[in-house]
């Protein structure tokens, strides 16, 4: 190699003539992570970026979690530090890094390897982490009985037990189940409203839209709808985010195998996947690929979009904001970190503020806290709150009294922080244009 | 004054120290001197491969039996300094099947157990070969620290009674009657361990008996002896160059005869790639250059594809001290013999009390180690058992505890399992700190306590830390940790020693990085320069200079607030002011 020549960056996905470890390396655990380590140069802008390092002075950083300990891993070392289950896996590292080093793929699969190793699979931790994970279980049977599942879990005994027991902090409260999900609401009103071969896009509604906040899951349809899409909604699992941050890898590989299958069908057909949620966007896109190998899960990766960035980028939709009118509404908007990775987080500062009747106000570039299942665990609630309270303190100088987020676990958190209602994105542009 | 004969040894290398251990051990009393720090010459200078002998099976099968009993006996004695990685002899479509039969023939003659592995059966173990070799040969080579592994005998000869002398190099060979009764050496800074900026001095050490191990430099230990037979040491040089990650966890050898760029060796956190064998003229003088770098990555990419986008974090040039016997007239020096040769100088150039051991090779230190004591106990009627072969080194004893200082000393885990792995049944003693320990080299996992140790062996100097810890010798390259180990020596020895300490260890980290300087570490080398400038002046500290600093030249600054302000020029933060 000549002085001239730069060396290239380390990508463990590409599939070079000479060069494929995905023959080789069988499962993401297996994966050889150490050459990715080449591309760090330590200047330390990970961990300045860190939101969980930055209150807890005990936890090393993702620079100590990514390229130093995949580094001084030798072959069938097994060592992880523990302080990787501190990781609350927002990726901001990822956006921080000038050299491409492969962060949060080291500490997925760092994470992944610690709780197949080290982990206690009868500890309450583990428990609590596996069943906070898999929430769409959960959330599957209280929805169920809805009514009964919220009354249950809105009393006081209840919360005592989930702390004392679970390890689930009694400050928070227990998302509540809708009394109809999305998929009945979606199958009672007869599918799609709109039948148009050339215009089809399959939304991955996820959890949460499904379960809890379906009024999200409703707007997406009717927003598309009005711009002429045939909106399907294959069968889906997970997309796999909580289970990421858990390091349940074999659990996120089973939901992953179901998505990439049924998203694929309708890709083939020539429909694109839409997410309302900037965590499984970011899993369909990212994670995905970075750690599981299965058939189609690059084409997977490659069509799929969250809503607003795919209407952004297909119609005209800041010329339709342009000529609509809302009723006078002020919103305290916070992007989510996820969003922040795939360019998302100014979308949709950008696009409302040329709507009448609405002004938004970004609460700038700090992270909530929450990272999904990460607040929910009692030992790293304080922190949580830690990171949170930028984001608080900002939403309560800012004008509106409603926060705006597109990630269902960042609006928990703005909730429990400032006691907003929390709106998405999806519903202002439903009132917006669908009316 | 006890009336044990007193043996000088001359080079703190691996045959040195070795000896110094053997000679101590069988109840001599022993002074080594080197002249710069253990390891100096060619010991600090090399691959770090445990011979399985698989390499020499061929051509030099005396070496390889050699090699493969003392491969078994370092595995033993020095576990702290050896991870036993195994080796594979790969075959490439291009290289002779007749070489392969030849190369496992060999290893069975020689007593080297030897298995051959499929492609796919060699590519699972190491999964970055190339897709497209043949087979291979799975042979117990290993990795070796060479440095922890003299620094390891120097303690030990040092318990048994040894007196050590780094940074003293001879300067004159002491004669009486045609007899060598001692040698002259230089202290730099004065005997004992190396502090820096204490005043010189010289001293006779006399001895019953000097023992010339100063490999590639035996020959000028002869000029000064005045051997009127010069010894013909052909010092052969060789690359090689040490990638940031390990691409492998096996010893990598392209099997085929003889040629450059054929061996990859996981050494610690890296890989070691080598190397060539270009005879020079002096040892400490010949040109590093660039070709024989990109010959390694070029060449070796062949066996391990990776090679060509990886990291390289610096190359080093080592001298083999190879000797030729007279008149056997090999014209090219690769061909030289591995063998090691005892020239017992009364014998050959009627000169009493002193003997040199010449050629051979690391793996065989001991061995060679155990010959010269034989020797000399002979020449003084000692009749004493070689030990060296069961007894093992200081760190090396019991080692079976090591999970559990794990946990113990709450370090992170990878760090924990880094350091146990370097001191070995040091452990407990080492990290057994009073006060915090945080980590002073985050690259290779080194804390404040093993430091702390380095220092209280090597006294002020940096380089010898380094080489007791791998500090500073991971990717940065010691950006992140060259002023934290200065910072360490304090307040033990007081600033200006510190800061000579640090511009040491500075230079010797430059002289490898400079080989190293495209894509990332390019980038490092950048970033390490900047904060070193920046944040502490390293770059022209005003303080160093004897020029005064003309403070009138600059402006008196602006004043706060918008208005004071000049428009149109320079913000603080490197914006532009607005036009009010």
């Amino acid at each position: 190699m000549s002085d001239a020549e730069q060396a290239s960056d380390f990508d463990p996905t590409t599939t070079v003539d000479e060069f494929e470890p995905v023959d080789v390396f069988p499962s993401s655990e297996d994966m050889d992570l150490r050459p990715g380590a080449d591309n760090c140069y330590k200047c330390t802008s990970c961990d300045t970026s860190c939101p969980v390092a930055e209150v807890d002075e005990s936890f090393p950083g993702p620079k100590f979690q990514g390229p130093e300990q995949w580094r001084l891993k030798r072959g069938e070392d097994v060592d992880i530090d523990d302080s990787i289950l501190s990781c609350s896996n927002c990726m901001r590292c990822d956006d921080a890094c000038p050299s491409s080093v492969p962060l949060s793929q080291m500490h997925n699969t760092a994470r992944g390897e610690y709780v197949e190793e080290h982990m206690d699979k009868l500890s309450r931790e583990y428990l609590r982490n596996r069943m906070l994970s898999n929430y769409r279980t959960l959330a599957s049977i209280g929805s169920k009985v809805p009514r009964l599942a919220n009354f249950v879990m809105g009393l006081g005994i209840t919360s005592v037990l989930g702390e004392k027991i679970m390890g689930i902090p009694s400050e928070r409260d227990v998302p509540e189940f809708a009394t109809e999900t999305f998929r009945q609401w979606f199958k009672k009103r007869g599918g799609s409203k709109v039948t148009n071969p050339d215009k089809q896009v399959a939304y991955f509604h996820g959890c949460y839209s499904n379960y809890n906040t379906v009024e999200v899951g409703k707007a997406m349809v009717r927003v598309f709808e009005e711009f002429g899409y045939e909106v399907l909604v294959p069968k889906q699992q997970c997309s796999g985010t909580p289970m990421f941050a858990n390091g349940m890898l074999k659990d996120a590989r089973r939901e992953a195998e179901v998505n990439v299958r049924e998203l694929g069908k309708a890709i083939d057909n020539g429909a694109d996947v839409i997410a309302s949620c900037t965590s499984c966007s970011m899993a369909l896109r990212q994670e995905y690929p970075e750690l599981f190998d299965i058939e189609g899960i690059e084409d997977l990766s490659e069509h799929t979009y969250e809503a607003m960035e795919f209407l952004r980028i297909h119609e005209d939709l800041e010329g339709t904001i342009r000529e609509s009118e809302v009723d006078p509404q002020a919103f305290a908007y916070h992007a989510p970190c996820h969003a922040r990775n795939q360019g998302l987080d100014r979308q949709a500062v950008e696009l409302f503020r040329e709507l009448d009747g609405a002004q938004i106000e970004d609460v700038g570039d700090s992270c909530s806290g929450i990272s999904g299942t990460y607040g929910w665990k009692s030992e790293k609630y304080e922190t949580s709150m830690k990171i949170g309270a930028e984001m608080f303190d900002h939403m309560e100088h800012a004008e509106g009294d409603v926060g705006m987020t597109e990630c269902p676990t960042c609006a928990m958190q703005m909730n429990h922080g400032t006691g907003y209602e929390i709106r998405h994105p999806l519903e202002l542009l439903e009132e917006a244009v669908a009316n | 004054m006890s009336n044990k004969p007193h043996v000088v040894v001359i080079g703190g290398g691996s045959t040195g120290t070795g000896i110094a251990r053997d000679l101590a051990m069988r109840g001599l009393e022993v002074t080594l001197v080197e002249q710069g720090n253990l390891t100096h010459g060619t010991t600090g200078r090399m691959h770090g491969l445990l011979h399985s002998g698989g390499r020499y099976a061929v051509a030099d099968q005396i070496a390889a039996e050699e090699c493969i009993d003392e491969n078994r006996i370092l595995r033993d004695i020095a576990s702290h300094c050896v991870e036993m990685t195994g080796g594979l002899f790969v075959k490439r479509p291009e290289d002779t099947e007749e070489y392969f039969q030849k190369k496992l023939e060999g290893c069975k003659e020689c007593n080297i157990p030897a298995e051959v592995l499929s492609a796919e059966e060699a590519r699972e173990i190491e999964p970055y070969l190339a897709k497209d070799i043949d087979k291979a040969i799975k042979v117990p080579d290993g990795a070796i620290d060479p440095f922890r592994l003299c620094v390891a005998n120097a303690a030990s000869a040092e318990e048994h009674g040894a007196r050590i002398e780094t940074h003293a190099p001879v300067v004159d060979i002491l004669k009486e009657d045609g007899e060598v009764v001692g040698v002259e050496v230089e202290h730099e800074t004065g005997p004992g361990k190396r502090v820096h900026r204490e005043p010189g001095t010289r001293e006779e050490i006399r001895g019953d008996y000097v023992v010339n191990a100063t490999g590639a430099w035996a020959g000028r230990i002869g000029e000064m002896a005045g051997l009127e037979k010069e010894i013909q040491v052909r010092p052969g040089k060789g690359v090689m160059t040490i990638m940031n990650t390990r691409q492998v966890d096996t010893v990598v050898n392209r099997c085929k005869p003889k040629g450059d760029a054929d061996i990859v060796v996981p050494h610690e956190t890296t890989a070691i790639l080598g190397t060539t064998d270009v005879e020079v003229d002096d040892p400490e003088d010949y040109p590093e250059e660039q070709w024989e770098v990109d010959l390694m990555i070029d060449t070796l990419s062949e066996l391990v594809p990776i090679l060509k986008e990886a990291r390289t974090i610096r190359s080093f040039w080592g001298v083999r001290p190879l000797y030729e016997p007279p008149d056997t007239g090999t014209s090219d020096s690769t061909d030289i013999t591995r063998r090691y040769f005892l020239l017992d100088h009364e014998e050959r150039d009627n000169v009493n009390g002193m003997t040199s051991i010449v050629g051979g090779k690391f793996t065989t230190y001991r061995l060679m180690a155990e010959e010269i004591s034989d020797h000399v106990c002979e020449k003084f009627g000692i009749d004493a058992e070689c030990e060296t072969d069961t007894t093992p080194l200081p760190g090396s004893e019991d080692f079976s505890v090591l999970d559990n200082y794990m946990e113990q000393y709450g370090i992170r885990s990878p760090i924990g399992r880094r350091s146990t792995q370097r001191l070995g049944s040091r452990t407990d003693e080492v990290l057994d700190y009073d006060g915090p320990n945080p980590t002073v080299c985050e690259c290779e996992a080194v804390t404040r306590a093993e430091i702390q140790d380095g220092i209280e062996g090597a006294g002020s100097d940096l380089n010898a830390v380094r080489l007791r810890t791998r500090g500073s010798m991971g990717n940065c390259q010691g950006a992140f940790c060259c002023h934290r180990m200065a910072a360490e020596l304090y307040d033990e020895y007081d600033e200006t020693i510190a800061y000579d300490a640090w511009d040491e260890l500075y230079q010797e980290r430059w002289k490898g990085e400079r080989h190293a300087l495209w894509g990332t570490q390019l980038s490092q080398a950048a970033l390490k320069y900047s904060l070193h400038a920046t944040t502490m002046n390293r770059d022209k500290d005003a303080a160093t200079t004897d020029s005064v600093v003309d403070f009138a030249a600059f402006d008196s600054g602006t004043a706060a607030g918008g208005s004071g302000g000049t428009t149109g020029t320079a913000a603080t933060d490197g914006g532009r002011r607005e036009d009010e």
